[in-house]
Formats: structure tokens, sequence, C-alpha cells
């Protein structure tokens, strides 16, 4: 006497497969199949260009100053968002009275809805093309994520180490330093560790809207049709977040575990 | 000197934790507050150490009120005040040496509280603290690897090292095996008598009140019942100050709806 649940599956994949026919129907996809043979072989081509990366030495060179400039570029902001993030994160939440926490709530979710894409066309506008423009972009959104992550963090600590050396006549500054830092700097390290790992790939694609690094190259290369050029960068990008994710790991694991 | 004259705290309702307290506590006295939960220790406690400011009535700790003074004299106050607490309030990652040296973040200028952050300043200093104690051969360890026990006792290592004119203690054996509790009531009264440093701690265990302290003050539903010489304590005192509320749990139950709490409520209203 349960026909309820299976009737409910039964309805529901049955809305799905609607939803798939529709969208099928309305991209004109089966049209497109139809008469895109060559357009598909045309696809096939072009992917061939890509599996012979170029590895001269002299673009080889060109990458490796990218790649650099891209880590700079994802160091740089993150560390940057980290020390604005405790900025805000401490009035954020509530250390220095109401109207504090307001404004750097209010600071906190501006910062965060807009997305870095369109912070580093509003940097580049602002700062003129080139690196500074994409650290800076990162950094603003990162803040905003971090900056709330770190109040929350700060929230959640118990508060009876600090209380306790304030009771002792201690200044409110070493208090803190004594009673609520270690209770918190472990979740700081991880959460700025992951977001480094998270920019290192959004350093690699502000390129595009003209914010320096690799980006910039692979949005070159691939305008000018050079695929063999943009088969290197794609994985230049691999790498650098591959290496990135294992630094990071690393050092959570010293920093954060231990 | 502490001197309180008829002081009363009450929190939001018109339940009184403090009723017209009357007292004064020399230097050097080693004081032990005993009585039922609930009686109003650590209240007394903290009004003492100008954690919580009274309602109404007067403190005085050596001829000054502490609510009179500004942010920064009441900051150098409670400087020469150390206190013990029943949980240390330690960070569990914190190195030893670091929660040894914390005592003295009253005295430190800010630069030198910051430096000893990044390389301990006085390593000699936390060792001696901690030496008296058992400790010695765990300070660089961090405070979540020691038991409950040892824990208590980094909090007493701070104390000592913090070196205060007046230690207030609420309940810093309660959460210890008799043994270990016996210790750090004597370590406590030692450390007291050798600096002629003025002593409260509140404690549930009378016997070690009687033995090890003083003076001995019996509180009541926050009314002083007796205050006398540990020497002159009878045991009709101890019988009458913990009558009908011999398990502290069950007092704790009873004050809120059984019949024994009635002629209280009445009283304050």
């Amino acid at each position: 006497m349960s026909p309820v649940i299976p009737r409910r599956g039964l309805t529901l994949s049955v809305l799905v497969l609607a939803a798939v026919l529709a969208s099928v129907w309305r991209l004109d996809l089966i049209a497109a199949f139809a008469e895109g043979q060559d357009s598909l072989g045309e696809l096939f081509g072009f992917l061939q260009r890509f599996a012979a990366p170029d590895t001269s030495p002299a673009f080889l060179s060109k990458v490796g100053q990218g790649a650099i400039e891209t880590l700079a570029i994802s160091l740089i902001g993150t560390l940057l968002a980290v020390l604005a993030g405790v900025a805000l994160a401490l009035p954020a939440s509530g250390r220095f009275g109401r109207l504090g926490q307001t404004a750097s709530r209010f600071m906190l979710n501006l910062l965060r809805s807009v997305p870095e894409l369109v912070w580093a066309t509003l940097t580049v506008l602002a700062a003129g093309l080139g690196p500074f423009a994409g650290t800076l972009a990162l950094a603003l959104h990162t803040t905003g994520v971090l900056g709330r992550l770190y109040a929350e963090a700060l929230e959640n600590a118990p508060p009876a180490p600090e209380t306790a050396l304030r009771g002792a006549g201690s200044g409110a500054v070493a208090a803190f330093l004594y009673g609520t830092l270690p209770a918190v700097a472990p979740q700081w390290v991880a959460y700025g560790l992951y977001r480094w790992e998270m920019n290192i790939r959004m350093a690699a694609i502000l390129g595009f809207v003209g914010a320096g690094g690799l980006g910039a190259q692979l949005y070159y290369a691939l305008s000018l049709f050079h695929e063999a050029r943009a088969a290197t960068l794609i994985v230049a990008m691999l790498l650098l977040s591959l290496l990135v994710d294992a630094l990071s790991g690393w050092l959570r694991r010293r920093l954060v575990v231990a | 000197m502490i001197s309180l004259a008829a002081l009363s705290v009450a929190y939001g309702d018109s339940r009184r934790a403090l009723d017209g307290v009357d007292l004064s506590i020399a230097p050097g006295e080693r004081v032990a507050l005993i009585g039922p939960s609930g009686a109003g220790k650590t209240t007394l406690l903290r009004v003492i150490g100008a954690n919580l400011r009274p309602t109404r009535g007067q403190l005085q700790l050596d001829g000054l009120d502490p609510w009179a003074l500004s942010a920064r004299q009441l900051q150098g106050l409670r400087a020469h005040i150390g206190k013990m607490y029943q949980a240390p309030p330690i960070p569990p990652r914190q190195r030893v040496i670091t929660a040894v040296l914390a005592g003295r973040l009253g005295q430190w200028p800010l630069w030198r509280a910051v430096a000893s952050l990044v390389y301990p300043l006085d390593i000699d200093g936390a060792r001696a603290a901690l030496a008296p104690l058992g400790l010695a051969e765990r300070l660089f360890d961090r405070c979540d690897q020691l038991s409950g026990g040892q824990l208590q006792r980094v909090a007493l290592a701070r104390l000592f090292y913090q070196q205060p004119q007046l230690v207030l203690a609420d309940e810093p054996v309660s959460a210890l095996d008799p043994t270990l509790a016996r210790s750090v009531a004597v370590a406590l009264n030692e450390d007291a008598k050798r600096r002629e440093a003025t002593l409260i701690a509140s404690l549930h265990a009378v016997e070690l009140a009687l033995s090890e302290f003083s003076r001995v003050i019996g509180l009541r539903e926050g009314r002083i019942v007796f205050d006398r010489p540990a020497a002159q304590v009878r045991s009709a005192d101890i019988d009458a100050l913990y009558a009908g509320a011999s398990n502290p749990a069950a007092s704790a139950e009873s004050s809120l709806d059984a019949p024994s709490a009635k002629p209280r409520l009445t009283r304050c209203a």
C-alpha cells in the first residue's frame, strides 16, 4: 500500500524527459546535427590542431613569464584579501558596536556579490590593462568572501579566554591575540589557502578581460587562431593550478592540522 | 584591603544574587567561600574582581572604588588581580608556555606581547612557574595534549607568573580528583602565604576550606551566614549552611519549583 513514492518518481521522470525534449526542440539540435556533418568534421579538425602544443623555447619562456604573472596575481590578490578580510571581519563580528557591524557587513556583501570578472572589467577601466587590475579585482571579491567567513569564525570562537585575560588587566589587542586568535587562526589560514586555490584558476581567466597573466595570452592566441599556442597555454594553466593545489594542501597540513 | 558595605547585586528579575553584604578582608588573608550552589559565591568573586558592577552598596579595593576609576586605571587595577576558574579559560591550541606568559599581559606593553607570540620572551620565567607543579617538561606542548588536571595546573602556573596581590579562585578544584584538588588548594595557599597576597576561593569541598584556609565565610541565598576563623567553624555551622540543600544538583532544581523556595520568593517581592 505505498504507491505514492513510485508515482511521484514517475511524474518527475516524465517532467524531466519533457523538459529535455523541449530543450532539444527549442535549440534545433536535431537539425543542427543532421546538416552539421561538415561542421562536426570542422570541430574535429579544430581539436586536432590543439594536439600539437607549441614548444618553441621563445614561446615557452613567454608562457613561463605569464605563469609567474598569474601566480603573482593570485598570491598577492589573496594575501591582500586575507588582510582586508581580517580588517573587516573584526567589526563585522560586532566588536566595535552596532554601527561598525552594520557598515562592515554591508561592505562585505557588496564586495562579495560582485563577481571577480565584473570587478576586473571595472578595475581595468580604473587602473588600466595589466596584472595590477587583475590583482585588485581578485582582492576585492575575495575580501568579501573571506571577511564573511572570518567574521563567522570569530562569532563562533569561545569568548571565555579573552574575557579572562581582560579581567586580569590585559589590553584589548593583547587579549585578542592571546585569547581568541589561537581559536580562529587555523580556520582563517585554511579558508585563505582554499580561496588561493580558487583564485589561481580565476587569475588565469581574468586575462580575458585584459587583466594580465596567462589568460591574456590565451585570449590573443585564440583570437589569432594559434591553436598550438593555445594548447601550450592551457597545459600551463593546468600545471599551475595542480602546483598550487599541492602547495596549498601541503601548507594546510603543516599549518592547520599539526 | 577589600571592603564591601551593604552591597547588593540583582540580576534582571527581582532575584538578588547578593543581598546586603558587609565584609572586609585584610591583606594576606586566605578566605574560603562555602555554601550551597546558587548562594552567590561566584557573584561575590566577580564583584570583588571588578568584573561585575554592584547594583547597590559600596566596594572598595585599597580604598578605591573601581567603578569610579577611568578605563585605564581599572585595567591597571585588574592587572594586580589574578583569577582562576573551574574550567581553565585557555585556548586548546595554545602552547603551554604562551598560556603561562599570558599571565603578565596586564603588565607588558603591547609590543612585548606581540613579540612574545613570535618567540617566547621569558622562557625561564614560565619554566620557573611550571616547575613546582611538575609540568616544566611540558613547556612547549600544546594545551590540548594535556589532561584536565594538567590544564588546571597550567592555569595555576599562569597565576603564579602573574604574581597578583589578590587571587580570586572560583571553584578552582571542583573538576579535579580529591588528591589533585588538595594539591592545587595547597599550592594556592602556599603561594599566597609566601608572597603575602590575599586569596579568596570558593569551594565545594568543606574539609579543604577548613584545613587549608585561615578564614571561612558561609554564604547562602546572597547573605553571609557565618564568617569566622577556620579553626572556630563548628560542624553545626556547616550543617545549618547546607540544610535542605545537601545535594548541589537537587538544590538547583528545588530552588525553582519546590515549596522550600517559596519563603525566599515572597521575601524578595
